[in-house]
């Protein structure tokens, strides 16, 4: 049998009580101090359910990002949060960065609040960072993607890789719709000089067209949005870990783990490397008691899977 | 001789609500500043017998529902009045009575069960809904909303429907799509979404819709904000539009924004009978004046409505909804001349980006009136006068 792991990378759902604090916030009603306390309640509970079901890495969850790009967009010299844009796949909106230099260097790595990681085990967390190449895509104003890999998502990747993190995942939402030149997101990932573990995952999206080019790029391992993209258009054997896009965080239907098992079963047939069993994008899409019970029938299906 | 011409003003159909409207309805207590509020645009808008109101928000807690019935009222005529006043030939009631686009519809409909909460952007959040069963409504449930602008406007009036596809595409899908959707993913996905936007223009949308053309309504406009969001879908766009139209003896027309509008082509050449597309552009466009296609980056794509063969009008947004500038009516001005040259002035309308649900009412006023002022001064340029 080989290597099956299951985890949760992304940004994770807010609880209805830290939603309701977030929102009092910004209306005057509570204190900053009462928002922290929930959002660290939050963050037990998070790590809590994903220790119960024996996730292989663990992950905070991220719950201090306002998006994806927003700690970089605040934290680099050269770029500042943007214009309010739509993720279409999504409906929801980021602030794109903002592009004021050629070459945008962070100040400093990101540490707390953005990575709490002291409750995560040390070589047992997982993060997730967007990909140079969808931040220099999204961007307002031009930037090149290698800029942004070695002034920007490098240093933080050398700080994750000091502080107790096993593997980075890239969030790759700028790969889409067929026709796509992969050359550029190939010269970004060599430029950030990873001393860690990288997965290049296409969330929420078919990546059929894209998976024969994206298996040349220099990362360990890339993830697929089973929900969106044929398993028939996977490579096989396939040279990478594949991080398999199971538990849809797109919609409140509860996955069935036997199902899962069944799934991940087939995709082991002639698949030839790893099998890491993932959400298909950011569990922040649905409300978090769903997300929760999803992480649980993840767990459980990488489990049954293991035990044949 | 050459004709005049005349373009019709319009908003998209939200405006902000008044604190002292949600405050009312949501049974937290007014203050002091909520009441100046309404006492000062009422007066500001000429907002007849607006007295009868500030009664009533003296209580200030406590409302009964048919005090809230009455605030609600009032806070319709204010949003009529806000839209008159500005100058628009076209008005609706800034969607003061309903809660947003998308509650909105699924609140009225029979088939969605709310999961709770998720995050739009930042701390801003919405409640989102999954379909469990075949959607249906068992009645039109808009048609007082109308009857009550109808009854208190002269202009011409244009309602403001959440599409079938917007409805399919911001609801989760427990129904449809619950039988084993990883194995033959895309080709099941495709099914299941197309089975749900037929049931939902039929059954959800195109019922309300009825029931209001039947009580007057002569201008359907269907909000498809979602309409490009999966480029391979489109054709379903097009698909629900048709079946919500179906039979129904009103002009519609169908609004889309913060969307790549290349997607749609070729697709709306398969539209039925469609008026108008209401479009974003000045999001992306420059805010210095000009004329020349460069000075207009945000209309770009406006040569591809040029080339198709679908040869509706254009509701060519030239408000930005996201900001508090306020456009000067020399940069409205040339926005629409650039189109019309383009397109031809016959195939432009004007109007705001989306609904200005997020801004004030004085900033949304200014905008409005420079808007309408900078469409005058586009006419007098057109017309050599």
């Amino acid at each position: 049998m080989p290597e099956v792991k299951a985890y949760a990378p992304g940004i994770y759902a807010r609880s209805e009580e830290l939603v309701r604090a977030t929102r009092d916030l910004d209306r005057g009603r509570t204190s900053e101090e009462a928002v922290e306390k929930q959002r660290a309640e939050d963050l037990r509970r998070f790590i809590d359910a994903q220790r119960e079901v024996g996730l292989d890495y663990l992950s905070d969850g991220l719950l201090d990002w306002q998006d994806i790009f927003r700690p970089f967009g605040e934290g680099a010299e050269g770029l500042e949060p943007g214009p309010l844009t739509r993720f279409l796949a999504t409906n929801t909106f980021f602030r794109t960065p903002a592009v004021t230099a050629e070459a945008p260097r962070l100040r400093e790595p990101l540490g707390e609040p953005f990575f709490r990681i002291g409750e995560l085990p040390r070589n047992g967390w997982v993060a997730t960072l967007p990909s140079p190449h969808a931040m220099a895509v999204w961007a307002a104003g031009e930037v090149d993607p290698k800029a942004l890999a070695e002034g920007v998502i490098g240093p933080q990747i050398r700080w994750l890789a000091g502080n107790g993190c096993a593997m980075v995942v890239l969030q790759e939402t700028a790969l889409f719709g067929g026709g796509m030149d992969v050359r550029p997101i190939r010269d970004a990932i060599r430029a950030l000089k990873s001393p860690l573990p990288l997965a290049l995952q296409l969330p929420f999206g078919d990546a059929g067209d894209v998976l024969g080019e994206l298996v040349e790029i220099e990362v360990d391992a890339i993830g697929v949005d089973f929900y969106a993209t044929d398993p028939k258009a996977l490579p096989r054997p396939f040279p990478k870990t594949l991080l398999a896009g199971v538990v849809d965080a797109q919609n409140s239907l509860l996955e069935d783990p036997e199902e899962l098992k069944r799934f991940g079963r087939k995709i082991l047939e002639g698949l030839g490397g790893k099998l890491h069993l993932v959400p298909n994008g950011d569990l922040q899409f649905v409300p978090e008691v769903i997300a929760r019970k999803k992480i649980l029938r993840l767990g459980e299906a990488a489990r049954a899977l293991r035990e044949g | 001789m050459t004709e005049r011409v005349n373009f019709t003003t319009r908003e998209i159909g939200s405006l902000a609500k008044p604190v002292w409207l949600v405050k009312a309805t949501n049974g937290r207590p007014l203050e002091k500043g909520d009441v100046e509020h309404a006492q000062k645009w009422g007066g500001k808008l000429g907002v007849e017998n607006y007295d009868e109101l500030m009664d009533v928000l003296q209580k200030p807690e406590g409302f009964t529902s048919p005090e809230k019935a009455r605030i609600q009222d009032y806070a319709a005529l204010y949003g009529i009045r806000l839209l008159e006043r500005t100058g628009l030939d076209v008005v609706y009631d800034g969607e003061q009575r309903r809660s947003e686009m998308y509650d909105h519809s699924v609140r009225h409909a029979k088939g969605f069960e709310t999961r709770g909460t998720v995050r739009a952007f930042d701390n801003k959040y919405y409640t989102k809904a999954a379909v469990t069963e075949k959607p249906l409504v068992e009645g039109a449930y808009d048609v007082e909303e109308y009857r009550f602008v109808r009854m208190h406007t002269d202009r011409v009036v244009k309602v403001p429907f959440t599409g079938a596809y917007t409805i399919v595409d911001w609801s989760y899908d427990e129904h449809y799509a619950k039988d084993g959707a990883l194995f033959g993913a895309a080709q099941k996905r495709a099914e299941s979404r197309r089975a749900f936007g037929a049931d939902a223009a039929r059954d959800v949308v195109r019922p309300n819709v009825a029931g209001v053309v039947e009580a007057g309504a002569r201008w359907v406009q269907v909000d498809e904000p979602a309409a490009t969001t999966r480029p391979e879908e489109v054709p379903l766009v097009v698909e629900t539009f048709n079946a919500t139209r179906e039979g129904i003896d009103a002009r519609f027309s169908m609004h889309i924004c913060f969307s790549d509008y290349s997607c749609l082509f070729p697709h709306v050449e398969g539209l039925d009978d469609c008026y108008e597309l209401q479009l974003e552009f000045s999001n992306r466009d420059l805010k210095d004046v000009g004329r020349r296609a460069e000075d207009r980056p945000g209309y770009g794509v406006l040569e591809k409505f040029a080339k198709s063969s679908w040869d509706g009008k254009v509701g060519l947004g030239v408000v930005d909804i996201h900001t508090d500038f306020v456009e000067p009516p020399e940069l409205v001005r040339d926005r629409i001349l650039y189109a019309s040259e383009v397109l031809g002035p016959e195939r432009v309308e004007v109007n705001t980006d989306c609904g200005l649900r997020t801004r004030t009412w004085e900033v949304s006023f200014e905008k409005l009136r420079n808007m309408v002022e900078g469409t005058r001064l586009a006419e007098a340029a057109l017309n050599g006068s």
